[in-house]
């Protein structure tokens, strides 16, 4: 009897389980082959609290309107990026949809090599955007900026690569309370003298209180941003003189070319006027800054133990959910003709955002579905999807009509402010900003200083730049020969009797970027030549 | 590596395309472009298109292809290809690259004002309006380069525009270097329109801001050229 009831207590355990795994097979378990036959993956280093959020917005509407594709997000941390990608490019294995930025280091021959432009569709109307204000615009036209950033950046001038998600500007992120603890008072500074007291009434709370409390959360990258801002606000009056294009703006080789030619050095006025703001700035930060980064300044925001924290707009979403103090978002208080450092060379407003759109998506060359992956971008950069960003990652849109919500209209910057586009440390070049990093503790260091820093950078610019005008004139020359391949074939498609008007067009384009490039080319190439090398 | 589908004996079609594949084949190796080169100069002795193009790859081996470029040989091969056929479409286009490398590369002219004349002379002989907007617009730019005189370089840039079709981000920078490099040549009237154009054509973004601020230096500038009347 007993036996008997154990073994029909075991069967109804087995047949329970039995149809409980039935059940979650049926209802709960994602297939094991995807029913939609087209997966596309698209991958990104934007890890903060935030963007994967919005791109999962984006996929989830995506893959509603496009049953026959799947999307996979794939995010990895911006530690391993540079490797991860070049890897994945060189191996074939690449998300058909990748992000790139200009600045990563070591890898501008990437976009020439791995990355398709995506001209022709740029300048036709984006489908999604029917229903819309925008529904008869390019799509090029759609982004708030026009898609400054990616044209001016773009390895080939005649062409456009890249679609953006987000609009970035720099803020400074203030702990109210603790402003008001140490200043008796919720007034946040308005201009960089105002900033200065600050510094000091900061530096006696922390020697009366014996609290380790800074005026600046400190960290590399932090540092870095407030650095390049300031450098390339003092600098703007150099680059006015020498604009001799009359674009009024910087390329970064001409910035490096115009260094060979003996225009502009860190031993200018300007420049140190630049370098000794960078240096007061270092001061307000706790000591040995230089060795961490980013997170690390957050935190240090985050425990109370800074009053301001100088980040991108990235990391607002991070810093806002976590932030258990109220918090204050302003611009970075700016410098006047007044101030006697950089009185004399002062132009305008420096430029804390405006500069146009980002978190750019270039397409893989060797995509397996180039069709839906652009059919993707298009989407994202809709005015819907961009919405379903924004909403959900709490970071400003690319897109025009995208409405921005109120607790994040801070982040826009009105077009108030001047802009050169020369930024004369970290972006010229990966060698020049190699250089820059590795002596950098020179001029933040309490024994540093702005001679040390400048003599140590002169020492090393003539190689550097010449290294880093040498790599622009190769990534150019890996556009430029293939071209000929392409050009070749369009007129061959139009000797064959299929002589519609958009091939001649398509070879008309390419010949004309092609010779746009080569000129470049050439041009960096004689700069090269008259310096001649490195003395 | 054989093109797919080439069937039969080869024509001098296939034998072009078989050449041109093999300029950009990863990876491309010296020998294989020498090879390419021999092939180009076999066409190149035909009298068709095939023999157009053929030798404009040829030079174009010598300029950006060969590990090490020979621009007088490029240069050599783009005058031969204009002198035989003009009006190709391929000796056209070896006009405005002959005119790159008469702006930065070959040793003469020496002198910054000699090569951009070498590289006007050359636009008399371009008949495609296309690719004479290509060449003025780098001899435009060579002429900022070498500092050459503003009513020379805006010559150019004035023909750039007048031509149009550019993508990408030449045309905003066209806008902003006419209105820039007007004013700077006293041209106040012609900079305000240029500088009032870009400002209506172009989506506004931190340039549109520093436009505004010429704008106003413009106005200062023509307050003193009426002698300080308004």
């Amino acid at each position: 009897m007993k036996k008997d009831g154990k073994r029909r207590l075991g069967l109804v355990l087995l047949v329970g389980s039995y149809l409980l795994a039935v059940y979650w097979v049926f209802t709960r378990s994602a297939p094991v082959v995807s029913s939609r036959p087209v997966t596309i993956r698209i991958a990104h280093w934007q890890i903060e609290k935030g963007p994967p959020d919005g791109v999962d917005a984006i996929i989830k509407r995506y893959e509603e309107l496009n049953p026959r594709v799947k999307v996979e997000q794939v995010l990895v941390p911006g530690r391993v990026y540079n490797q991860w990608m070049r890897t994945n490019l060189v191996g074939g294995t690449g998300a058909d949809l990748i992000q790139y930025g200009v600045w990563l280091d070591g890898l501008s021959d990437i976009p020439a090599r791995y990355f398709e432009p995506i001209t022709d569709e740029m300048l036709k109307p984006n489908p999604y955007n029917k229903g819309t204000a925008l529904e008869h615009v390019p799509w090029v036209q759609t982004f708030t900026d026009g898609l400054l950033n990616q044209r001016v950046n773009a390895p080939d001038p005649g062409q456009f690569y890249a679609a953006t998600l987000t609009e970035v500007a720099v803020r400074l992120f203030c702990n109210r309370e603790l402003l008001r603890t140490i200043t008796g008072s919720d007034r946040t500074p308005q201009t960089y003298a105002e900033l200065r007291v600050v510094f000091q009434q900061v530096a006696d709370y922390a020697a009366r209180t014996g609290k380790p409390v800074f005026t600046l959360a400190g960290a590399r990258d932090n540092a870095s941003w407030l650095m390049q801002f300031l450098m390339q606000g003092a600098m703007m009056k150099s680059s006015q003189r020498n604009d001799r294009h009359g674009t009024l703006s910087l390329y970064a080789y001409d910035e490096l070319g115009l260094y060979l030619e003996g225009r502009w050095s860190y031993r200018s006025p300007e420049a140190k006027a630049g370098l000794t703001l960078m240096r007061e700035v270092s001061t307000s930060m706790k000591p040995g800054f230089l060795q961490s980064m980013r997170d690390a300044a957050t935190q240090e925001f985050l425990r109370g133990d800074a009053v301001f924290i100088f980040a991108g707009t990235w990391d607002g979403t991070s810093i806002r959910s976590a932030a258990t103090f109220p918090l204050d978002v302003l611009r970075f208080p700016q410098l006047t003709k007044a101030d006697p450092v950089m009185g004399p060379y002062f132009f305008g407003k420096f430029a804390d955002g405006g500069g146009g759109t980002t978190m750019e998506f270039y397409l893989n060359k060797q995509s397996a579905h180039p069709k839906e992956a652009v059919d993707f971008m298009r989407f994202m950069s809709s005015v819907q999807g961009n919405q379903l960003f924004t909403d959900h990652s709490g970071w400003l849109p690319s897109v025009r009509e995208v409405k921005v919500p109120a607790d994040i209209a801070a982040y826009l910057t009105p077009l108030d402010c001047y802009s050169f586009g020369g930024e004369y440390m970290m972006g010229m070049g990966s060698t020049t900003a190699a250089a820059v990093f590795r002596n950098l503790y020179l001029l933040t260091d309490p024994r540093g200083s702005v001679d040390q820093f400048v003599d140590a950078m002169e020492a090393e610019m003539p190689a550097a730049v010449r290294t880093d005008l040498r790599k622009e004139v190769t990534n150019r020359a890996i556009i430029v020969r293939p071209q000929d391949v392409r050009i070749m074939a369009l007129a061959a498609l139009s000797r064959r009797g299929q002589a519609d008007g958009s091939l001649t067009l398509a070879r008309e384009r390419q010949e004309s970027s092609q010779t746009q490039s080569e000129a470049l080319m050439l041009q960096m190439s004689r700069q090269l030549d008259l310096a001649g090398p490195v003395k | 590596m054989k093109l797919d589908g080439s069937r039969g004996a080869p024509t001098r079609e296939h034998e072009f395309a078989q050449a041109v594949v093999a300029v950009d084949y990863q990876p491309v190796t010296q020998d294989r472009l020498h090879e390419a080169e021999a092939t180009f100069a076999g066409l190149a002795r035909g009298n068709d298109e095939i023999a157009d193009a053929s030798a404009y790859m040829q030079a174009r081996l010598f300029q950006v292809h060969f590990q090490q470029p020979d621009y007088q040989r490029a240069a050599q091969h783009y005058r031969a290809l204009a002198d035989r056929h003009p009006e190709s479409h391929w000796a056209q286009l070896g006009l405005v690259k002959l005119g790159l490398l008469l702006l930065y590369a070959l040793p003469e002219p020496s002198d910054p004002a000699g090569r951009m004349a070498a590289a006007t002379a050359l636009l008399g002989r371009i008949h495609e309006e296309k690719l004479q907007r290509d060449l003025h617009l780098q001899i435009a730019h060579a002429g900022t380069f070498y500092e050459q005189p503003l009513e020379l370089v805006l010559a150019h840039l004035k023909e750039v525009n007048r031509i149009g079709g550019l993508v990408g981000q030449v045309p905003e920078d066209l806008a902003i270097e006419l209105g820039e490099l007007s004013l700077r040549a006293g041209r106040y009237a012609e900079s305000r329109a240029y500088f009032e154009a870009y400002l209506r054509d172009f989506t506004p973004n931190l340039r549109s801001v520093t436009v505004r601020r010429r704008l106003e230096d413009l106005a200062e500038l023509e307050t003193k050229a009426k002698g300080g009347q308004p």
